[in-house]
């Protein structure tokens, strides 16, 4: 247990300041803009972030996966299914109609969510125990094939996961407001955890491993157990993500698995800036806001109208350009920019201070 | 449905003819791996374009679907030429993972740019032989399937005098071995390597052409193609010329058994399933030198 005097240093630590100071202005800003859609793109922005932010923890491990998607599903099929039966069983107990909202449902989310997490972590240590004497492509391959493989398990048991035709999960925090400052409390404190640990001997081990794996043999560490602990800690966190975006978008099915959501916190990481703590932050704020502007009715109508004439072979040009434009901007970040939006920023910083 | 040995042996066939055609993909990506040391996860792409061209080159201008795939094979060797030159020669020689970033990006710009021009409706390329099978006692096996495996017989029996029989191939093999001696040996590599991407992109496109006429296909369809195509040489040892053939029929093989025997679902998984097993047990592949 740690000792009083250790809690009061934490407490003054800059760290914690930071994590506090995070946490209230993500906290005012919706009560600054009271906007139901801002208010959707933004939690949607932080649930992508914890997920972004656990691929980029274990790519400073020097370790790689392209099948992501297989731990948010677990993440987010495990808490849906627990809380369901966990609402069921409530409902029947307290002799009610539907469930009943208040701080122990909180709890309760918060308990799922985590139970979740748990459940794909422990998956995630067997499958990186097959994944740890594997590199670069041989290791992408893997990880995208258990990703293959547990989708064809969760259409194989049907009748448990009900994941063909999908299903809505139980409500315990109400939409809105207060699932989005459930979202921010996860958001600040996974990336906090994950950024604390990188900072500590553990961390140190990690990043030495990134740099030569053989080096970091040589000098003692023993490699294939911090790979591993690197891999489930980074599952853990793609399932606390994956709970929460079934809970949040009320409703979970198999193409929770889809490649597009294996490469989506690669791709967000890349772009915001890979191997820093804002990078995959940045990657998932403008690639959500991107993503969910583009497809809005609006937009699309708009750019039907004006360029649709160009492509009469597709009813709707909006969702196709967005991802074109995905594409083409991954491909100039990483031609001209490797580090990412971060690093531009920094040097925009630079310029304007100097 | 009853498993007869006449089923088995038309899986078997059938298994064949598939992996005929992700062998073509496979040696394509393969020979671009091992000249230029490039991943490059846009592979199957490559191939649903190549599939999209001879289809949309037969339909315009009515020629016969196997000339026309001579035709795309060409205009994706040129679009090949264009995406190295754009993008992987400039991140050539930095990290390993930009060269997957980069491919991940050609995969969203490739599927969606031919949703936009092509359609979201599935297609299937008209064979001139449609509706025609062989029909042998125990089952019988259409034209086409027959044809595809003759092409890549005869594409991958040409690719192998390029490589062993000219001065290009000479050039290309010195460039695997080691880059800057070839180099210092007055060999232009820059230029090899437009080739091999070229004539990589060129064999996909070949094996769009045939997947095109046995499939049908969408912007979407080059997405498993592309993880096949890496599991086969991953399975064979990447580099492995050998290891590309014994591994696609392989995969072909194993894939078709798993859907008869166990359904259209499995298909994929069983696949991986020996993938994984194979690595566990040699990380290397099958035929692999140690890994870099």
């Amino acid at each position: 247990m740690p000792s009083k005097q250790k809690v009061a240093t934490f407490l003054r630590s800059k760290g914690f300041q930071i994590l506090l100071i995070s946490f209230a202005i993500l906290a005012l800003i919706p009560v600054l803009i009271r906007d139901s859609f801002f208010l959707f793109v933004f939690t949607l922005i932080f649930i992508f972030a914890i997920y972004a932010a656990s691929w980029n923890f274990l790519s400073n491990s020097g370790q790689g996966s392209l099948g992501h998607a297989a731990f948010l599903g677990i993440g987010g099929f495990a808490s849906a299914i627990i809380g369901s039966r966990l609402s069921v069983a409530i409902i029947i107990t307290l002799k009610v109609d539907t469930m009943p909202i208040g701080a122990l449902s909180v709890l309760l989310q918060i308990m799922v969510l985590l139970l979740g997490g748990l459940l794909s972590a422990g998956i995630g240590l067997l499958i990186g125990l097959a994944c740890v004497r594997l590199k670069a492509w041989y290791l992408a391959m893997v990880t995208f094939g258990f990703s293959v493989i547990i989708n064809t398990l969760s259409s194989q048991f049907d009748s448990f996961t009900n994941g063909i035709y999908g299903f809505a999960p139980a409500i315990f925090v109400p939409s809105g407001f207060p699932f989005y400052i459930l979202v921010i409390s996860f958001a600040v404190l996974s990336i906090g955890i994950m950024h604390a640990v990188m900072k500590s001997r553990m961390g140190l081990a990690f990043r030495a491993i990134h740099g030569n794996e053989a080096e970091a043999k040589m000098i003692g560490i023993n490699t294939p157990k911090y790979k591993l602990i690197a891999f489930t800690i980074s599952t853990f966190f793609a399932g606390i993500a994956g709970g929460l975006y079934v809970y949040f978008i009320r409703f979970v099915d198999n193409s929770i698995f889809s490649p597009a959501n294996s490469f989506l916190p690669l791709i967000m990481s890349v772009i915001g800036g890979l191997g820093t703590v804002s990078g995959p932050v940045i990657g998932s704020i403008f690639l959500t806001s991107v993503g969910q502007i583009l497809t809005t009715q609006p937009v699309t109508q708009g750019l039907s109208n004006t360029l649709g004439p160009f492509f009469p072979k597709v009813g709707y040009v909006g969702p196709p350009l967005t991802y074109l434009f995905i594409g083409v901007i991954l491909i100039a970040i990483v031609v001209f920019s490797p580090k990412g939006l971060e690093s531009l920023f920094r040097k925009f910083y630079k310029y304007l201070v100097s | 449905m009853d498993i007869t040995a006449g089923t088995i042996l038309l899986t078997l066939v059938w298994g064949i003819a598939v992996g005929c055609i992700y062998m073509l993909l496979a040696s394509g990506l393969n020979i671009i791996f091992g000249v230029m040391k490039l991943v490059n996860f846009a592979h199957g792409q490559l191939l649903m374009i190549g599939a999209y061209a001879t289809w949309a080159i037969s339909v315009a201008s009515g020629l016969n679907a196997y000339e026309a795939i001579f035709i795309s094979m060409a205009l994706v060797a040129a679009l090949g030429v264009v995406v190295e030159r754009l993008t992987f020669r400039k991140v050539l020689g930095t990290e390993k993972l930009n060269e997957i970033f980069v491919s991940l990006g050609l995969i969203y710009i490739f599927e969606n740019a031919a949703l936009l021009l092509w359609g979201d409706q599935s297609q299937r390329i008209v064979s001139p032989f449609a509706g025609l099978s062989f029909d042998l006692t125990a089952f019988s096996i259409t034209y086409d399937r027959v044809v595809a495996m003759i092409v890549v017989v005869a594409i991958l029996v040409a690719f192998g005098w390029l490589i062993y029989r000219t001065k290009i191939g000479l050039a290309m093999r010195a460039t695997s071995q080691r880059n800057v001696t070839a180099s210092l040996m007055g060999i232009n590599i820059e230029r090899i390597y437009m080739i091999t991407f070229a004539l990589g992109s060129a064999m996909a496109a070949a094996a769009g052409g045939l997947y095109g006429i046995i499939f049908t296909f969408n912007s979407q369809s080059g997405a498993m193609p592309t993880i096949i195509a890496f599991a086969i040489i991953i399975l064979g040892g990447l580099g492995s010329i050998r290891g590309a053939i014994v591994g696609g029929l392989l995969y072909g093989i194993a894939e078709q058994m798993a859907t008869l025997f166990l359904g259209g679902i499995w298909a994929s998984a069983v696949a991986f399933a020996l993938l994984i097993a194979v690595l566990i047990i040699k990380p290397n592949g099958l035929f692999g030198e140690k890994g870099e």
